[in-house]
């Protein structure tokens, strides 16, 4: 049972360490998607956008992992 | 029958990305050993090893029946979000802001644990090290077998993948068995770093590519996003040393 337990946690920790950085990546994408669909975004420019969204959620995730905790 | 050219960068990445958990899972098995002996440290590691097999030889199939831009689009978000953890952690690091992991730490730690336990409930030792050695691969392992899976989602790249993944645990066991030590050496807040950006550049690629927005240049440009990441990832890295370094002085 504690490897079930340690393997769902495992898991958890794969995809969130950082929720608030899956959610925004996530989001990213689902808003390039939409974009795309509702042809706001040429797609030759869409991957650079969504490239420099990725790095600066990533800087935000950064910023929030080293802000000195309370 | 692809080729050397299309299936080097997933061997790679595979290869790098698997060798960090392959040290940190073979640091908890030579523990075992250490402790009590390398018949429960072996049957552990090989029952954990044959189940991770059977998961990837029931899942590889399965991907394949997926059509091929909804898939880039799930391994991409799934990849992006795993690599992103990892470049997220390896810059705390390297910025001073998280403890660096410590493999000679954990194999102390893992021996000490064992050695109580073995004196507490000797007739029941063996099985708590097989154990732990079992949970240690199967843990580490799970992360391999995603990132197997996730780099060889496309066409006739599961197989190098594999390789990849293989070639750097039997490195990494290659080279424990040879120093008989915690691999505390190889820098693995680096490789993190590096594979944290390689798997973040292969998620944007491929949510792009199944999106319908696909990269100028193709696969070519798989590389110069993964130095995108890397670079991005020191300087944040240099910025939060030097803020860092900024506070303790004032």
């Amino acid at each position: 049972m504690s490897v079930l337990r340690a393997l769902a946690s495992t898991i958890v920790k794969m995809f969130a360490a950082d929720l608030w950085l899956t959610i925004g990546a996530v989001a990213i994408i689902a808003l390039a998607a939409a974009a795309l669909r509702a042809n706001l975004a040429p797609p030759g420019s869409l991957p650079f956008i969504v490239a420099a969204a990725i790095a600066a959620a990533l800087a935000i995730g950064v910023i929030r992992g080293a802000r000195p905790k309370p | 029958m692809i080729s050397l050219a299309t299936a080097a960068p997933t061997i790679g990445a595979a290869f790098v990305a698997s060798s960090v958990e392959a040290v940190e899972a073979f640091t908890i098995v030579l523990a075992v050993s250490v402790v009590r002996g390398v018949r429960p440290a072996a049957l552990g590691a090989v029952a954990a090893l044959v189940l991770l097999a059977l998961v990837v030889a029931v899942l590889g199939p399965l991907i394949a029946a997926i059509p091929v831009h909804g898939l880039q689009v799930v391994v991409g978000v799934l990849l992006l979000v795993f690599g992103l953890g990892w470049l997220r952690k390896a810059v705390l690091r390297a910025g001073g802001a998280l403890a660096l992991h410590d493999e000679a730490a954990a194999f102390d730690a893992e021996t000490s644990a064992l050695r109580g336990e073995g004196q507490a409930h000797a007739a029941a030792a063996d099985w708590l090290a097989g154990m732990a050695a079992f949970k240690a691969v199967l843990l580490e392992g799970t992360e391999v077998v995603f990132i197997v899976l996730a780099i060889g989602a496309r066409p006739g790249l599961l197989a190098p993948a594999a390789i990849g993944a293989a070639a750097a645990c039997a490195l990494v066991f290659a080279a424990g068995l040879f120093l008989r030590a915690p691999l505390a050496r190889i820098p693995e807040n680096s490789m993190k770093f590096a594979v944290g950006a390689l798997l973040t550049g292969f998620g944007v690629f491929w949510c792009c590519e199944g999106l319908g927005a696909p990269w100028p240049g193709g696969d070519l440009a798989i590389a110069p996003l993964i130095a995108f990441y890397l670079v991005a990832g020191l300087v944040m890295a240099g910025a939060i040393r030097s803020m860092r370094t900024r506070t303790r002085t004032a």
